[in-house]
């Protein structure tokens, strides 16, 4: 006889999936007004999704109650506040950049928005747990709903780019769930709290079971993050997608694997196993320099931006190994500051985006259609170049800011190699974000090419971009604000 | 005069953004106009100053990072106040002499940021904030030299970038660990300058640090074995960048050395000065050297520039107040001859575009006034008594002179051999027979040109002839900076070092 099950409805703590409803309900109410009416623009999904991410965002700061909830399944601790708040305030940043002045397929329908609050979904069920289970629901809902929004978009390259993150995609979920499986057959537990526990109890007790289960995971987060040697898909499916999009890809999905991970790996850092610790160091450095290497040879621009994604990868890896306090604030800071700028260089790309290369399925975003821009828009030129430049990291632009912090933190832990290595990779990225503005600026226009500049640009994208360069310039005002942000939620959180 | 010091960094680039209104043809006015301010603001503050303080003046605070110890920090001593002048002076002056044509007014609006960066560099003291603007200083001279140079200034100039760039990150780095040790002795976090001033650091930290400062500052000065990047941005930039890089960019670095690594890295300094002093004299032989082999007369003044930026190290790292004192007033002169000397070759490229030595004879006869001037400049360049490049190159040797006679001997050698390309590219141009028929009609220098090369010729008499007016602000910080060096000493063989290299003039016992 199973005993009834009596569960106070009290102690659930069900606040604590109030955010993620929130989303949810979103996405449903959109698919609703879809099926009561066809014919309503774009426009309404757009803003509908605005309104829902920042009903979502005012619960997650509204939220007060305890950090456990919904059977212990759920927590919503000081990251898991940061990563989600983050997640949101973005994904709103890139949701506007859906109005477009080009009418693209995707947006004619309106479950591409519902998929996206549903991804969004997902991504703050990633981050407000720690229970594998949890977790791997969390990142299925969001990669499902991001495959199916990659192919979304009609053309030759997108099929492409769909099914090689799909089976790929495919390949990394079974690795976490082998991975999972490991430890919960070690440890007898699928929540890490416990699994941490209950390793350090043992002394790490069947240790090659368990370094088994940290390649898996390592495997299954480093497709994610777009690791080294895990990044294979990374370019190909930026090419096949939108600027805007691309953007999205570079940096929303990360944050909350960067949070699973930093979730995962502190259980081995804290505990100093130094195969562990090694392992991390060496994917983190050669994901920076093969990231750096492999963008030096691009001569697309969006190509070379998702290069450049891997090897910004690579530095926040970095931080999760340094592990101190500093060094997950840096997380926050840099990736907030790096998501300024990339959002802004994937969208001068989009604003300009060329709808005959794209029908006719050759690559759109050469640095050649390029030359010259000084010449016919020097305001787009220069907001482009100021961009890249604070990609590249040349003060007092937003991303060196975040570098700084993050290289102090390495010197501050003792790594300081890891911190010359930091430095260095910075220099090698400084030539391939330079050559973009090479041609901008110093070569003539091609003759025979007939870019139009600002082709896809509406007042929205316009404005956009404008508050973005605002962040980019005056970056060393926001970064202190940041910090402290940052430091108060990861402090509560015992990082 | 309460903020003067932020009032001349961010004028030029507040007039930056506001010069975007301004139509074409009204910009070189107002390029004149706005630099002509900032000089007059520059005098002011030197009138203003205190020549009697050794310590630092008109300082503002203004915390940004405060959890982190990164303020805005600025304040200006003797050291600084004269790369201030020399700075806002040839920016005018290199505006006034402009000929260039296309973009003009990108070109001035460039040049107006250029100028906020290197106001900046000298003025700041807080060293993130100081790598901030060091920084930021490549970016517009990038667009100068890419986007307004020669033949090759796509590569050159992304040489310039990268070279820079990487030496800048290691620097970084460096920067980055003494805030932590300051962390570490003293609870707080500071980037800033004076606070840094107050840390002994152990022998071996000082010598690691010392290298990583190496890296920024070298590449920029630029020291032999990294001044492979420099003849091509020189040779490649169109006049006017030339006139600033070699005036100004150029400085930056050894002014670091001077803020930086001296005071913070005291026993590392003493204990590198053979090494540096070596790196400087292959410079200054070597690239004398290249100079004369040289057939671009921009070439010839580009190598003379690194051979005389030698002369500047073996200054400093002569630890007493003759050799800094004698390199700060070198950076002065340095910056003002060669500015004119670049300034010099662009007028006659302009009117033949070509800039070869064989091209040329016997301009003297045709162009009497450019002869007369460019004699004024070489000679100040070789260092003839009574101009402005005798003083400071003197001084420097005066200096080396008590830390080694022998290697001073050597570098005062080859400034003979300096002297030599330089007559040899003079005979070579402006004597004998004017045979080309190209040459025979050339205009002699006229209206702007001539007010943009007058002032430079009457500084370099008048402070050749009395170079107490800038030497004595300069010799009183630096009297005070090898004080704090000399308390700030850990070993006693440095103390007793320093003490012994600035005994010149005194009797001895």
């Amino acid at each position: 006889m199973i005993p009834p099950i009596d569960v106070d409805f009290a102690s659930l703590n069900i606040q604590t999936l109030a955010p993620m409803i929130v989303a949810i309900v979103g996405a449903l109410a959109i698919i609703c007004i879809d099926l009561a009416n066809k014919n309503l623009d774009k426009s309404l999904y757009i803003m509908l999704t605005v309104i829902f991410l920042v009903v979502d965002l005012t619960m997650v700061f509204g939220y007060s109650g305890a950090v456990r909830g919904f059977f212990d399944i759920m927590m919503v601790d000081g990251i898991s506040v940061l990563a989600q708040v983050t997640v949101l305030v973005l994904s709103t940043a890139f949701v506007l950049l859906a109005f477009s002045k080009q009418k693209l397929q995707e947006y004619r329908y309106p479950e591409y928005f519902a998929l996206y609050l549903f991804a969004v979904a997902g991504f703050q069920f990633m981050v407000s747990s720690d229970s594998l289970i949890m977790i791997f629901v969390g990142l299925e809902t969001s990669s499902m709903a991001i495959y199916t929004m990659v192919a979304m978009h009609n053309r030759m390259k997108t099929i492409e780019a769909a099914i090689k993150y799909f089976t790929m995609g495919a390949l990394a979920t079974g690795f976490f769930a082998f991975g999972a499986m490991i430890f919960y057959a070690i440890t007898g537990t699928v929540e890490l709290g416990k699994v941490s526990e209950v390793l350090v109890n043992s002394n790490f007790n069947n240790y090659p079971l368990v370094l088994l289960g940290v390649t898996f995971m390592i495997g299954a987060l480093g497709f994610k993050l777009s690791l080294v040697p895990f990044h294979s898909w990374v370019p190909d499916v930026y090419e096949g997608s939108t600027a805007a999009f691309a953007g999205f890809l570079a940096i929303v999905p990360k944050i909350a694997a960067f949070v699973v991970v930093l979730r995962f790996f502190e259980i081995f850092i804290s505990a100093e196993d130094v195969f562990v610790q090694n392992a991390l160091y060496i994917i983190a450095a050669v994901t920076m320099t093969m990231g750096n290497l492999m963008a030096l040879s691009q001569t697309d621009i969006k190509r070379m931006l998702a290069f450049s994604s891997i090897s910004h990868a690579g530095f926040v890896l970095a931080a999760i190994l340094i592990g101190s306090t500093q060094a997950t604030i840096g997380i926050f800071v840099y990736w907030s500051l790096f998501a300024i700028a990339n959002l802004g260089a994937f969208g001068m790309l989009w604003i300009n985006r060329d709808k005959e290369a794209s029908i006719n399925g050759y690559t759109q975003n050469t640095v050649e259609s390029y030359a010259g821009l000084v010449k016919k828009s020097p305001m787009t030129a220069a907001i482009f170049a100021m961009f890249l430049l604070s990609l590249a990291g040349v003060p007092p632009f937003s991303v060196f800011w975040g570098k700084f912090y993050l290289i102090g933190a390495a010197v501050n832990a003792d790594y300081l190699y890891l911190a010359l290595i930091m430095a260095l990779n910075s220099a090698v990225a400084a030539y391939y974000y330079i050559k973009p503005i090479v041609y901008m600026f110093f070569k003539e226009p091609n003759a025979n090419s007939n870019t139009q500049i600002l082709s896809n640009s509406t007042t929205m994208l316009k404005s956009v971009i404008g508050i973005f360069v605002l962040l980019t310039v005056a970056s060393i005002f926001l970064v202190e604000p940041l910090i402290e942000f940052a430091s108060y939620y990861v402090q509560i959180s015992g990082y | 005069m309460e903020h003067i010091l932020s009032i001349l960094i961010f004028f030029p680039a507040l007039a930056a953004i506001v010069g975007f209104v301004v139509e074409k043809n009204a910009i070189r006015a107002y390029g004149i106009t706005v630099t002509a301010i900032e000089l007059v603001l520059s005098l002011v503050l030197w009138y203003n100053f205190d020549g009697n303080n050794p310590g630092m003046q008109f300082m503002e605070f203004l915390p940004l990072i405060a959890s982190y110890g990164i303020s805005y920090s600025v304040g200006i001593d003797g050291i600084s106040l004269f790369l201030v002048i020399m700075t806002t002076l040839m920016t005018m002056i290199g505006i006034i002499g402009l000929t260039e044509k296309r973009d003009l007014k990108h070109l001035i609006i460039t040049i107006l940021f250029l100028e906020m960066t290197m106001i900046a560099v000298f003025l700041v003291l807080d060293a993130i904030v100081f790598y901030t603007f060091w920084e930021l200083s490549l970016v517009p001279m990038f667009y100068i030299v890419g986007a307004w140079g020669g033949k090759l200034r796509i590569y050159s100039t992304i040489k310039f970038f990268l070279y820079t760039f990487t030496g800048s990150l290691v620097m970084l780095v460096g920067m980055l660990y003494l805030g932590y040790v300051y962390f570490q002795t003293t609870g707080n976090w500071s980037f800033n300058l004076q606070d840094w001033y107050m840390l002994q650091l152990p022998f071996d930290m000082q010598l690691w640090l010392f290298a990583a400062f190496f890296m920024g500052f070298a590449i920029k000065v630029p020291m032999f074995p990294f001044h492979t990047w420099l003849p091509y941005a020189h040779g490649q930039a169109p006049t006017i960048g030339s006139v600033i890089l070699a005036a100004v960019l150029l400085k930056m670095g050894t002014y670091g050395f001077i803020r930086f690594s001296l005071p913070l890295f005291p026993d590392a300094s003493v204990y590198f000065t053979y090494p540096m002093a070596i790196l400087a004299l292959i410079a200054i032989v070597y690239t004398a050297m290249i100079a004369y082999a040289q057939e671009d007369m921009k070439q010839v003044i580009a190598y003379s520039s690194v051979s005389h930026m030698g002369v500047i190290i073996l200054g400093t790292f002569a630890l007493n107040v003759e050799g800094i004192g004698g390199s700060i007033f070198l950076m002065i002169s340095h910056g003002i001859v060669s500015g004119a000397l670049f300034m010099l070759v662009g007028v006659i490229y302009d009117r033949r575009h070509t800039k070869m030595i064989k091209d040329f004879g016997g301009l003297a006869l045709v162009m009497p006034k450019y002869a007369t001037i460019f004699a004024v400049m070489l000679m100040a360049s070789v260092g003839l008594p009574l101009t402005i490049g005798f003083v400071g190159e003197f001084l420097s040797l005066l200096g080396f002179f008590k830390v080694s006679p022998i290697l001073t001997i050597i570098a005062g050698l080859t400034i003979i051999f300096g002297a030599v390309y330089m007559l040899v590219m003079y005979k070579k141009s402006f004597f004998g027979p004017c045979n080309n028929p190209e040459n025979q009609k050339l205009e002699d220098v006229k209206g702007r040109e001539l007010v943009a090369l007058i002032p430079l010729v009457a500084l370099v008499v008048i402070l050749g002839v009395y170079p107490k007016i800038i030497l004595a602000p300069v010799d009183k910080s630096v009297t005070n900076l090898i004080e704090l060096m000399h308390t700030k000493a850990v070993s006693p063989t440095t103390k007793a070092r320093i003490l012994e290299l600035n005994s010149i003039g005194e009797v001895k016992k």
